[in-house]
């Protein structure tokens, strides 16, 4: 039995595993380094293969990105091998343009141009034309650093992509895999994003004015965030009191959820007057997204709580057998009014985290989510008849999901094409669990 | 035992072939979705395209005119689908950032929200263009918008529905989709050329309902009004979809002699229903155009050149008479 469940759970991290390593070998591509060694190096070559001591250099670098580093590395390289540095450019191809014609304007030789990939393209086609107005500029070369070959899959800013989107989903998915556990559902997740979102940018709106300060904007996230949590437990309330299935309880709360914000918001999106509020959303700490610490430290928690808790194991013990729980003293209303209030909870911190984002209170937004996070806790092996279930399972269902989709983005997947995809990892998902179920 | 293992490993193939199943499909795309280099000359970058979504004709056709003329000029495209949703629009336009591409052409999902990615691709240093529709946040930088003159299209139609009342005039019933910018300016354009005929109450306008850009909200919106308004004479539908669901309902009715409908856009299906004398007449837009124009534009800023920062591609008014000349119906 626990062999087993090791297997299935290995199983899943295996294709993972896979699913990167797929998409790894399809996204390789040409990169073009830059930074301090890609400098290094660059000059190394030019000064080893001609004379230059003492030759004119224009460094130029696209502006944005760590453009401006690369061309202060480049420009020091230069120095220290020599050279003398006419100009920096870091610069649009406007500026770029500028820079080319005041230096062929001043007549002065310029052998070297050391570039970026971007403004290396830019002087192969342009420098031929502006060489014939400016005939000082035709003995110009242009250097950038050799390009080698790596999957943009395993490029540091892609991986955090994926992190960071999935992001919502999987701390939703938190709340929604102890729901399943017990053998509900809440189809009312995706709607409570946009109500969330809507009441905090609203808060914000009302209590700070034009110019929200700090204190506002959390004043703003925390009523978002209580309000979707009091909408939670409704839902447990009405699940327990009256014994309606969750799956109507739910649909009824996402379409009264859903009208509401966009009645709150008057069918428009609510801006947030203070840009400091994107910081939950779009900032980072210790160079990782604040989304994903968060996402982290929810998914820690929520492994300790169901793990080593009572609350846990009546989690458990609620979705495996409800009379037989409630016989042995399990306090089961209370335990489903708790995870639905907690799903709630959860969803108004997604809402806040969506709202954060964009800086705006979408009405719109988490149009459809409740079917990702569900598909995430399904094929992260959580079974819907309740009982069985991982934290972490759910997690690396998010990821599969998240690589899933990105590794389709990056390869250019059509839309439709996606969509199929998904359905039948979701269909392989539950077959699998129907097969474990049927050899127990 | 031996059973869990043949589960497993019946999962683990299911779930490669499902990855090989899409890096197949995105082999296969390449040919559509985005113009490969030509043979001996090395792509020079990647133009990623994000429209409203591709399911759209019009947005197909920009796409499609957008990467033919991206490959004239030695480019890749890219073309992205986010099916109307602002969040995935900001996912994919994170994932393009990471993947370095040359310029980033977007039909804005939300005229507001989409600000922080495009802040994110300005940061990136990857210049952001607009096609069709705007964006409006604040702060961010966009190099160049090519779109249509929604306003001036608004006035043809004006001017089609004063020339299909004819000399009696009648009550009018308007569509719109006023989460659309360029659908409240066509209705603004509209309303202006009609003044004239408001005033002196020879045209009335009896509702201005949403339209939802849909055949099935137009549908209900104007059999509800057929039963307000036994004496409508005309229909104006801000896209062509409105115009057709609107269609149905008056076909329905049994009214289509009394009552004129003029559409927008110029869709293919916009077009036939022309030709059948189902709709009265289209200003229409240019997507093409749109398409390579915005090219123009990515390809002269790259060049180190000012670029216009809007250029509004003018409609024109296709009636009957054009349908039946054009190559596009035969």
């Amino acid at each position: 039995m626990n062999l087993k469940k090791t297997l299935s759970d290995y199983g899943t991290i295996l294709v993972l595993i896979l699913l990167g390593l797929g998409f790894s070998i399809v996204t390789i591509e040409e990169q073009w380094p830059t930074g301090n060694k890609a400098a290094k190096s660059l000059l190394q070559d030019v000064i080893s293969t001609r004379p230059a001591n003492g030759s004119n250099v224009l460094v130029l670098v696209r502006q944005g990105g760590d453009g401006k580093a690369f061309a202060d590395a480049l420009a020091s390289e230069s120095v220290a091998a020599g050279l003398n540095v006419l100009q920096i450019a870091v610069t649009q191809p406007v500026g770029a343009r500028k820079a080319l014609i005041s230096i062929g304007q001043s007549g002065n030789s310029l052998p070297f141009i050391f570039a970026d990939r971007h403004m290396a393209n830019f002087c192969n086609e342009q420098l031929p034309r502006l060489s014939t107005q400016h005939p000082s500029l035709s003995t110009a070369r242009v250097f950038t650093p050799s390009s080698h070959k790596w999957p943009n899959f395993l490029k540091k800013e892609n991986l955090l992509n994926i992190l960071k989107q999935i992001s919502v989903v999987a701390i939703i998915a938190i709340g929604m895999t102890m729901i399943i556990i017990t053998a509900g559902i809440d189809l009312s997740v995706g709607s409570l994003i946009a109500f969330s979102g809507v009441i905090t940018a609203l808060v914000i709106q009302s209590v700070g004015g034009g110019t929200p300060t700090t204190t506002h904007l959390f004043l703003g996230a925390f009523s978002g965030i209580i309000a979707c949590g009091l909408i939670g437990m409704f839902t447990g309330g009405m699940v327990t009191a009256f014994g309606i299935p969750a799956f109507i309880v739910t649909l009824g709360v996402m379409f009264v959820a859903r009208g509401m914000s966009f009645i709150l918001a008057d069918s428009d999106p609510v801006l947030v007057a203070n840009p400091d509020f994107g910081w939950l959303g779009r900032g980072e700490l210790l160079g990782l997204p604040n989304t994903v610490l968060l996402m982290a430290l929810l998914f820690i928690l929520a492994h300790l709580l169901m793990t080593r808790t009572s609350v846990g194991r009546y989690i458990y013990a609620v979705g495996g057998n409800p009379e037989a729980a409630r016989l042995s003293g399990v306090p089961v209303k209370w335990v489903l009014v708790f995870v639905y209030t907690l799903c709630g909870v959860l969803a108004g911190l997604g809402g806040v985290m969506e709202a954060s984002l964009h800086v705006t209170g979408d009405p719109k937004a988490g149009n459809m989510l409740e079917l990702q996070v569900i598909a995430a806790v399904v094929v992260g092996g959580t079974s819907l008849a309740g009982g069985q279930g991982r934290i972490f399972g759910t997690l690396v269902g998010a990821l599969i999901i998240g690589v899933i989709r990105n590794g389709m983005n990056l390869t250019g997947v059509e839309a439709h094409m996606q969509s199929v995809v998904y359905g039948v990892v979701i269909l392989i998902a539950v077959l699998v669990d129907r097969l474990k179920a049927k050899i127990r | 035992m031996n059973k869990t293992k043949y589960l497993l490993v019946s999962f683990l193939i299911g779930l490669t072939s499902v990855w090989t199943g899409c890096g197949g499909g995105g082999t296969d795309n390449t040919g559509e979705n985005s113009s490969g280099s030509t043979a001996g000359k090395v792509s020079k970058g990647v133009i990623a395209y994000s429209p409203l979504t591709l399911s759209n004709p019009f947005f197909k056709v920009i796409g499609d005119s957008l990467s033919a003329a991206a490959k004239e000029h030695g480019y890749e495209t890219t073309m992205l689908d986010p099916n109307e949703d602002v969040k995935t629009q900001s996912d994919q336009i994170d994932d393009v950032i990471a993947k370095q591409v040359t310029a980033i052409v977007l039909v804005p999902c939300n005229r507001i929200s989409i600000g922080p990615a495009i802040k994110a691709a300005n940061k990136a240093g990857i210049p952001v263009f607009t096609v069709d529709a705007q964006c409006a946040a604040e702060g961010v930088e966009i190099i160049s918008h090519v779109g249509t003159d929604n306003f001036q299209g608004g006035e043809l139609a004006g001017k089609a529905m004063i020339e299909a009342l004819g000399e009696n005039g009648g009550k009018v019933l308007v569509l719109d989709h006023k989460i659309a910018n360029s659908c409240v300016l066509r209705v603004q354009g509209f309303k202006k050329v009609l003044e004239p005929h408001l005033k002196s109450g020879k045209i009335k306008i009896v509702a201005e309902l949403p339209s939802g850009g849909n055949r099935t909200d137009s549908y209900k919106a104007t059999a509800d009004q057929l039963q307000a308004h036994s004496d409508l004479a005309g229909v104006f539908a801000i896209n062509d979809p409105g115009a057709l669901g609107a269609y149905t309902a008056i076909e329905e009715a049994g009214r289509q002699e009394s009552i004129k409908i003029i559409g927008f856009d110029g869709q293919k299906e916009g077009k036939i229903a022309i030709k059948e004398g189902k709709v009265y007449a289209d200003p229409i837009q240019f997507p093409r155009k749109m398409g390579v124009q915005i090219v123009e534009k990515i390809v002269s800023h790259l060049a180190g050149e000012e670029v216009e920062k809007t250029v509004l591609i003018p409609t024109s008014l296709y009636k009957k008479a054009d349908a039946e000349k054009d190559p596009e119906l035969q």
